[in-house]
């Protein structure tokens, strides 16, 4: 077969490869897109099943994901199974690194919570001093989040916070349903401590799924310009001795083993942030500023504070007194005159009219049922979406030692939380408890402690971006620094991550930078 | 090894299959044949937990969960039996917190009433649990007995809540409904990786 060169090769096909492809294939580029795992049939792939009938009756394999909270037997064989792709880190501090390789990646399977970065974010260091900030702000991604959030039906209700920027909602049910008696209960005592409460911010997208594999690729498909391969694990990126840019991938086909590679004038990484890092790391490359692999950071969600309303409890609740919930955007250390003992801040999602969990009472048999009758249907439950500082001493390298099942050098990840974050956590379960004591509710649980490292599945940085590049991997358009012809357009990228879920400012970014990749392409820069 | 040679090639042939056996055109139809799962027929055989610890797991976990509003409890719902067999192909530590854990409350038994824990009524055995208790928290208890505690009342409601039993009487419209033993969305393996 001749040898055939694309005009891009994109590997991983989640959301910021997704958009990648379609934006790049709408202007007439040529792609390949490589992806680890299968194709998922949601019609035969999947079945309605009890409990009982599944071979653990639901606790699930024992040990088969010990750092994927989430899992459980359902959907046990959608994550990536640790013993084929493993990784590692200190006993002492451990990382949940949460991964799909199906088609689509985690894209089929997020929570579809849909916010913007503020320049809180942004310009992070030039309000606290703290790290760095990006090189761009709201201003320059603004019109690319405007088109993201029509192409995946973000519904959400505008306020005009600075911190919590108001995007390009259609209309839908975030805005629109009345308030019940217990929710305006919690608004009113928020707002007598100085926040502001607003509704959750979501992506509806097409019956319920807003993932590369609907709202991304069909499109890019359709033009005629996207070849998909599924089940190519990317060993390396193949450099030209004789240009130093990238010439494509060698990848491994992940049942026969097989050893390939493919070709392109651009090499676009969108394996998700990790994975992405881990392919540079193992290729040698893009590395003249030692920061690959350097601030990672995710989001802290650990914090839970739960209540109860007492005029719902014991089945009392009548129609429009609870249900429904409320989003607590951030609103600490946005005025530097009054600063916390901790940098940056959180948002609260709360949602109130649920059952509370046996496991939050310290008693069994007949006591404990009878807690559960009586606090059926009236709980309100809050978190913590909460900012984790990028740290430089947080990184991954590559194990010595360590291969997956196709022979590739594994990852450590070194990543512990600090002080900050413990701080940050307190404050809001604090926060939480206050608020619902104000509102006349129950204190039922209060927990501080923060989850380990990953667990939000918000992994971030490692191949930041920057205006120099002697403190960054890629520049303000996703472009190594080191080898033009190279992007990064997932997680990898980012400088500070705040609390928002980073789901749109990826597409944003992938968007934007696959504009600026087909413009230079078209000027024959790359 | 010429002849496995041979044999390798030979079934992949196009008339490999009339030499490897029936290969049936149609698969709809063993389908439609309705079948039932195990626990619908046959009882669990425990084989991890000793006599004495599988005694006092059996009392245990009908204390934890008696049936209760029309619901089966842990023991109509064989909650001890199939966590004998969870428990014994899980991780050491897990094997070792249940174990120790069951130990505990049978010496403390045999000191306060000089008999087994698998004896004690309810009334009885909550001098011993109820000291293990604990608030809630997001890591597990540092105390390997609260731990245990903790970990059994979790996993004799699962146990028990997604039993056969349970949802059984759950679809019943006699009984009081509580939950609907554990339905979901199943996700089959996709192509998993096929070993060489």
């Amino acid at each position: 077969m001749a040898k055939k060169i694309y005009d891009v090769l994109i590997v991983g096909s989640g959301h910021s490869g997704g958009m990648a492809a379609h934006t790049l294939t709408e202007k007439g580029v040529s792609c390949l897109m490589l992806n680890a795992g299968p194709v998922a049939d949601f019609e035969k792939d999947r079945t309605t099943k009890a409990a009982h009938e599944l071979p653990y009756r639901g606790f699930g394999k024992p040990g088969e994901h010990p750092h994927i909270f989430q899992a459980n037997e359902f959907n046990a064989n959608t994550w990536v199974n640790e013993k084929e792709a493993p990784y590692s880190h200190d006993k002492d501090a451990p990382y949940n690194w949460v991964r799909v390789r199906l088609l689509g990646g985690r894209s089929l399977f997020w929570a579809r919570q849909s916010f913007r970065l503020s320049d809180y974010e942004f310009k992070a260091a030039d309000h606290d001093g703290f790290g760095d900030n990006w090189p761009i702000g709201l201003a320059d991604l603004d019109p690319f989040y405007s088109r993201v959030e029509a192409q995946f039906k973000v519904v959400g209700r505008k306020e005009g916070w600075k911190q919590f920027p108001d995007g390009n909602f259609v209309s839908g049910p975030a805005g629109a349903s009345a308030d019940s008696e217990c929710v305006k209960r919690l608004t009113a005592a928020a707002q007598k401590m100085g926040y502001g409460v607003s509704r959750m911010r979501a992506a509806m997208g097409d019956g319920g799924l807003a993932s590369s594999v609907n709202l991304c690729l069909p499109g890019a498909v359709e033009t005629g310009k996207l070849d998909i391969v599924p089940n190519a694990v990317v060993r390396e990126i193949k450099i030209d001795r004789n240009t130093g840019k990238a010439a494509g991938v060698c990848f491994v086909e992940r049942h026969s083993r097989r050893e390939m590679e493919a070709y392109a004038k651009v090499v676009v990484l969108a394996a998700g942030t990790l994975e992405s890092t881990r392919l540079l790391l193992n290729s040698g490359i893009c590395n003249s500023s030692g920061a690959l692999g350097r601030y990672l950071f995710d989001q802290q969600y650990g914090a839970t504070v739960v209540a109860a309303m007492p005029e719902a409890m014991n089945g009392k609740a009548r129609p429009g007194m609870i249900g429904g919930g409320v989003f607590i955007p951030r609103f600490q250390n946005l005025d530097q005159s009054r600063k916390l003992n901790f940098l940056r801040g959180y948002a609260m999602p709360m949602g109130t009219g649920s059952s509370p969990d046996a496991k939050y009472f310290p008693a069994y048999g007949a006591e404990l049922q009878k807690l559960l009758d009586t606090y059926a249907g009236a709980c309100i439950q809050g978190g913590i979406y909460g900012e984790v500082l990028p740290r430089k001493e947080n990184h991954v390298r590559i194990h010595k030692t360590g291969r997956d099942a196709w022979g590739i050098p594994t990852l450590h990840i070194e990543a512990r939380y600090s002080e900050n974050e413990r701080l940050m956590a307190q404050h809001a379960a604090d926060t939480m408890e206050e608020m619902y004591k104000s509102a006349g509710f129950e204190l039922l649980v209060k927990s501080t402690a923060v989850n380990p490292p990953g667990y939000s599945i918000h992994e971030l940085g490692t191949a930041r971006m920057g205006d120099n590049p002697k403190t960054s991997v890629l520049n303000r358009w996703n472009q190594s620094h080191d080898i033009k012809n190279i992007f990064v357009v997932d997680g990898a990228s980012f400088v500070t991550g705040g609390w928002q879920n980073p789901t749109m400012t990826i597409l944003a970014l992938s968007m934007r930078a696959s504009e600026y990749l087909a413009e230079q392409l078209k000027k024959g820069e790359l | 090894m010429r002849r496995r040679r041979f044999v390798t090639a030979l079934a992949a042939t196009p008339a490999a299959n009339a030499l490897l056996g029936q290969q049936p055109g149609r698969t709809d139809e063993a389908s439609k044949l309705t079948t039932i799962s195990p626990d619908a027929a046959a009882l669990a055989v425990p084989r991890f937990f000793s006599a004495a610890q599988l005694g006092a797991l059996k009392n245990l976990c009908q204390i934890l969960l008696p049936s209760m509003n029309g619901n089966p409890g842990a023991a109509e719902a064989g909650a001890a039996e199939f966590l004998d067999f969870l428990i014994g192909v899980s991780p050491l530590e897990r094997q070792t917190l249940y174990r120790k854990g069951l130990d505990t409350l049978e010496a403390d038994a045999k000191r306060k009433y000089s008999k087994p824990f698998a004896e004690l009524s309810a009334a009885e055995a909550d001098p011993l649990l109820k000291p293990h208790l604990a608030q809630w928290t997001f890591d597990p208890p540092k105390d390997p007995m609260k731990h245990f505690l903790t970990a059994i009342r979790a996993d004799v409601r699962t146990a028990t809540m997604n039993s056969r039993e349970w949802a059984s009487a759950a679809s019943s419209g006699s009984r009081r409904r509580r939950g609907g033993g554990g339905v979901g969305l199943y996700w089959h393996p996709v192509d998993p990786t096929r070993a060489l």
